[in-house]
């Protein structure tokens, strides 16, 4: 079985030398002369009006929460595709009660307008 | 064999090594990712002990979603670390005090008499035909079907709780609605009246010939 993963392992290791290589040899032949006008945040060319330590709206953080319940949705589908072909009828209809609940959650959300960005 | 250990032991060090800079880095984003770091080699030690749905599963649900709301998370905050480390001292004895409470505590449960090969033997291998993903779905759905709907009605209330507790309406906002922009009809917007022919025989000033509101004067 793990055989069939050896592409994989072999996919991040060229992916890591791919990401990585330009930037180190950038950094290894490239001039490196930084001083502190160089090292200053800035912002298009003008001097930073604020931090950039901003606190973020709550509302990515409905849509990130969101999005977990669906992916964890997600996740339950997959063993059930696999197994549904020998389960039959009864896997079928646990799996419709379970969307099924899950759409009520859905209208709600959208009747609220939680997905509505404004 | 050899092949197979010496891969994890490389990914269980970066494993202990990206969980040491999640707990040092005094960056709480840098920590995050640290953390996503070690989601991901824990998903690449999980497949290498032949469970790959759950390796896939930690990759898609907690790199792909739990982390990106961990993120949002400490951006939502204001981290400031000047304030933060402002009150190491204070906070030292009482921090202590539940680390070790802790430590004791999964050492008592997880210590070395209750763990290891003695207390749990490896189970027996499987044969190489055995599907991982199908045996899962064979008793999610066949045994611990009452548990899968129970998992559901739990995505529900975190579904209510989420919008319940962040979303807020905004009435200051002010935004068309596309669905009443597509339903508007033409009788919405003009008005036509049918009214006989004047006499232009006298002058009319410029001014009264336009239309005011669709009423022509």
């Amino acid at each position: 079985m793990l055989n069939s993963y050896l592409p994989i392992l072999m996919f991040i290791l060229v992916g890591i030398l791919v990401g990585v290589g330009p930037l180190l040899i950038g950094y290894l032949l490239g001039p490196h002369r930084p001083d502190d006008d160089k090292n200053a945040p800035y912002e298009c060319g003008f001097e930073a009006f604020e931090t950039a330590r901003l606190k973020f709206d709550v509302r990515f953080y409905l849509v990130a929460i969101l999005f977990i319940v669906f992916d964890l949705e997600i996740a339950f589908l997959f063993p059930w595709a696999i197994v549904l072909s020998d389960l039959g009828i009864v896997a079928f209809w646990v799996m419709a009660i379970f969307l099924g609940i899950l759409v009520v959650g859905f209208i709600y959300e959208w009747k609220k307008g939680a997905l509505e960005w404004e | 064999m050899g092949f197979e250990k010496f891969l994890f032991y490389v990914f269980a060090f970066i494993t202990l090594w990206s969980s040491g800079m999640v707990v040092t880095r005094r960056n709480p984003v840098h920590a995050v990712l640290f953390l996503v770091l070690a989601f991901v080699t824990s998903a690449a030690l999980w497949i290498l002990l032949e469970a790959e749905f759950l390796g896939i599963v930690l990759v898609l649900v907690y790199v792909g979603a739990v982390m990106v709301l961990f993120l949002f998370v400490v951006m939502m905050l204001d981290v400031d670390m000047a304030i933060l480390r402002a009150n190491f001292t204070h906070y030292l004895p009482l921090g202590t005090f539940i680390t070790v409470v802790m430590a004791t505590e999964i050492f008592i449960v997880v210590g070395s008499e209750n763990f290891g090969l003695v207390a749990f033997p490896a189970p027996e291998a499987v044969s190489m035909a055995v599907d991982n993903t199908r045996e899962l779905g064979l008793s999610l759905y066949t045994i611990y079907i009452y548990p899968v709907e129970i998992a559901s009605v739990i995505l529900l209330v975190a579904i209510v709780a989420a919008i319940r507790l962040t979303l807020r309406q905004r009435p200051e906002n002010k935004y068309v609605s596309p669905s009443n922009q597509v339903h508007v009809k033409r009788f919405d917007r003009v008005r036509l009246v049918k009214m006989a022919s004047e006499n232009s025989n006298f002058e009319t000033p410029a001014k009264d010939t336009r239309l005011d509101d669709g009423v022509t004067k």
